[in-house]
Formats: structure tokens, C-alpha cells, sequence
């Protein structure tokens, strides 16, 4: 059964543009990071970077909060219980699109 | 990456490209380098004034070596890479890793001791582990070496393991003494480690401007 428009309509939108995936992805992965280090995980301009990292947390899947580390000022990224879900359903309903595709 | 993104695989990949980053700085290499250099050093010690260097050793390093791991990843890695929480994933694997080590150690330790107290070591044995002690030793490298290879995902270990198992051979077949060895081993892991470290330091300059690295 080819995928229905339904199916389409589930990719969150937000998650599936290419940078702000490997952002997601990369933040799924650890407990939190800042910028520099996904800076250089994604290979992202830092204007880019920050764009798309204004967007994941208007939409509450990122969480930013500052801190201090050895008395420097550093931003911590991480996802929120929210942006984990909705990476997980993410995932899901690409899973379920691509299997339906045919070969 | 779309269609990638579905698979375990994928995840699993960008985990342990992250975990790696962490570990492409070298110091690791140093520090295990310095272990096999500090032990060696401590024997030859040992024979110039009958101490017990080498059994203070691990002990020694420990106290001195920790710190400056941690001071050196604060100071050289973190700045450059930027900080990451990976969380316990890693080092959870790594305990169980080190947990087992020392649990199978022990119960060597006690075997061995058993034995010798009720009806003492067999002959063959006493054969097979202090004549070809050398060769056990470097056999023990490699294991422990590819055990932490696979637990770290750090290949280069599974190196280390292999070099000192064919020092040990050799050693043992040209009776060159243990303590040299492990001054050969621990010199070669540094030279490594610190061409990994000047590596990380080019490709990794450190970022100008403002201490605080959010540019949101």
C-alpha cells in the first residue's frame, strides 16, 4: 500500500528540514553540549547554526540554559522530554513512510 | 540522512562519532603511556636501590596522573572541541569493563594462593607462566588492549596491544629484561599520543573572541 497523504502529514516538518535533523541527532545522542561542540559535530556555520537552534527551541524541543564552567560562561543545548518525543515519532512516521514505498 | 535516520545503526554512529571526538585529543595514549614508562622505570629503580618502586607505583600515578588528565582535557580538549555531556552510557560500559578485570584478577589472585597453600603449584604451571611469563604478559596486552578498544571504540588500542605483544615475544627469544620492554612500550605510546595531541591542537585551533561560545 503506497503511503497515504496522512502519512506525509505526520513528518513533523520542523524536525525533517536536513540541519536542524543532524542538530536533533546530535543532541538525541548525548545529555546535553553547547555550541562550539555541535559546531563542529554538524559542520554548520555558526549564523546557520543558531538560526535553526532559534527555531527547535521556539518550538520547545531544545532547551538553552547558561552556565559556568571553571568560572567561563557557556550555553548548554539539550533536548527537552518534548524534542525527545518528537524525534522518536519522528523517526516513526519516516519509518513507516519509506516502508511503504514501493521498491 | 532522512532514510538513514529510521535506522538503530545511524544513532549508534553519531553517538560514537561524539564519544571518539573526545578521545581524538591523544591524551589517553599519554596516560597509558606514561603507566608503562612510570612501572618500567620503577623496576629499574628497584634493582639500583632495592625499593619497592614499582609496587608504590600505581598508586603514585594515580595521584599524580588523574589530576592532569582532568586539568588537561579542561584546558586543552573542552576549549577546542566545546563541552559535551555525554552521559553515563560510556562509562558505564567502561566500569563494567574494569569491574570484570579486577573480578577475574582476584579470582587468579585466589586461585593461585589456594594453590599454593594445600598442595603447592603444580610443576606445569609453574613452567607455563614464569618461563614464558613474556609471552603471557603480551598476550595479557593485547586481550586487555582489544577489551578497551571495543568498550572506548578506540581502535589505536588494539595497536598498542599487538606492539606489546610482539615486543614480549621478541624480548623473551632475545632475553632482553621486562623493565626495558615496558620502557620501550610506554615511550612508543607517548611519541603517539603526542603526535595525536599536536594533530588535535592544528586541526583544533583554539577560538578567538569572546570567552563565552554561544553566538546565540
Amino acid at each position: 500500500m503506497p503511503p497515504s497523504d496522512a502519512d506525509i502529514q505526520n513528518i513533523d516538518r520542523l524536525i525533517h528540514e536536513p540541519s536542524r535533523l543532524a542538530i536533533m541527532m546530535q543532541l538525541y545522542v548525548v545529555e546535553s553540549a553547547d555550541f562550539q561542540f555541535l559546531e563542529h559535530q554538524t559542520g554548520m556555520t555558526p549564523g546557520n547554526l543558531s538560526s535553526h537552534l532559534r527555531k527547535l527551541e521556539d518550538a520547545g524541543y531544545v532547551e538553552v540554559t547558561k552556565e559556568f564552567v571553571d568560572r567561563t560562561p557557556h550555553t548548554a543545548l539539550k533536548l527537552t522530554r518534548e524534542g525527545r518525543e518528537a524525534f522518536i515519532a519522528y523517526r516513526r512516521s519516516v519509518k513507516r513512510f519509506i516502508d511503504k514505498l514501493p521498491e | 540522512m532522512v532514510k538513514n535516520v529510521t535506522k538503530q545503526d545511524t544513532l549508534r554512529e553519531v553517538e560514537k562519532k561524539t564519544y571518539m571526538s573526545y578521545h581524538q585529543d591523544g591524551l589517553i595514549d599519554i596516560i597509558i603511556g606514561l603507566y608503562a614508562l612510570a612501572f618500567g622505570l620503577g623496576i629499574v629503580a628497584d634493582k639500583i636501590w632495592d625499593f619497592s618502586f614499582a609496587v608504590l607505583m600505581p598508586g603514585i600515578l594515580i595521584a599524580i596522573v588523574l589530576p592532569i588528565w582532568i586539568q588537561a582535557k579542561r584546558k586543552i580538549t573542552l576549549p577546542r572541541i566545546g563541552y559535551v555531556n555525554i552521559g553515563t552510557k560510556g562509562s558505564n560500559k567502561l566500569f563494567a569493563l574494569l569491574l570484570g578485570l579486577s573480578v577475574a584478577g582476584l579470582g587468579v589472585f585466589f586461585l593461585f594462593t589456594m594453590m599454593t597453600f594445600q598442595n603447592g603449584r603444580p610443576e606445569w604451571i609453574e613452567t607455563i607462566l614464569f618461563h614464558y611469563g613474556m609471552i603471557w604478559i603480551g598476550l595479557g596486552a593485547t586481550v586487555i588492549g582489544s577489551l578497551f578498544a571495543y568498550t572506548m571504540g578506540l581502535k589505536r588500542l588494539h595497536g598498542y596491544g599487538l606492539l606489546t605483544l610482539a615486543l614480549f615475544v621478541s624480548g623473551y627469544f632475545l632475553s632482553v629484561p621486562f623493565e626495558y620492554l615496558l620502557l620501550v612500550v610506554g615511550s612508543v605510546i607517548i611519541a603517539s599520543g603526542a603526535v595525536l595531541l599536536s594533530q588535535f591542537i592544528r586541526r583544533y585551533p583554539l577560538p578567538k573572541g569572546a570567552p563565552d561560545n554561544a553566538a546565540q
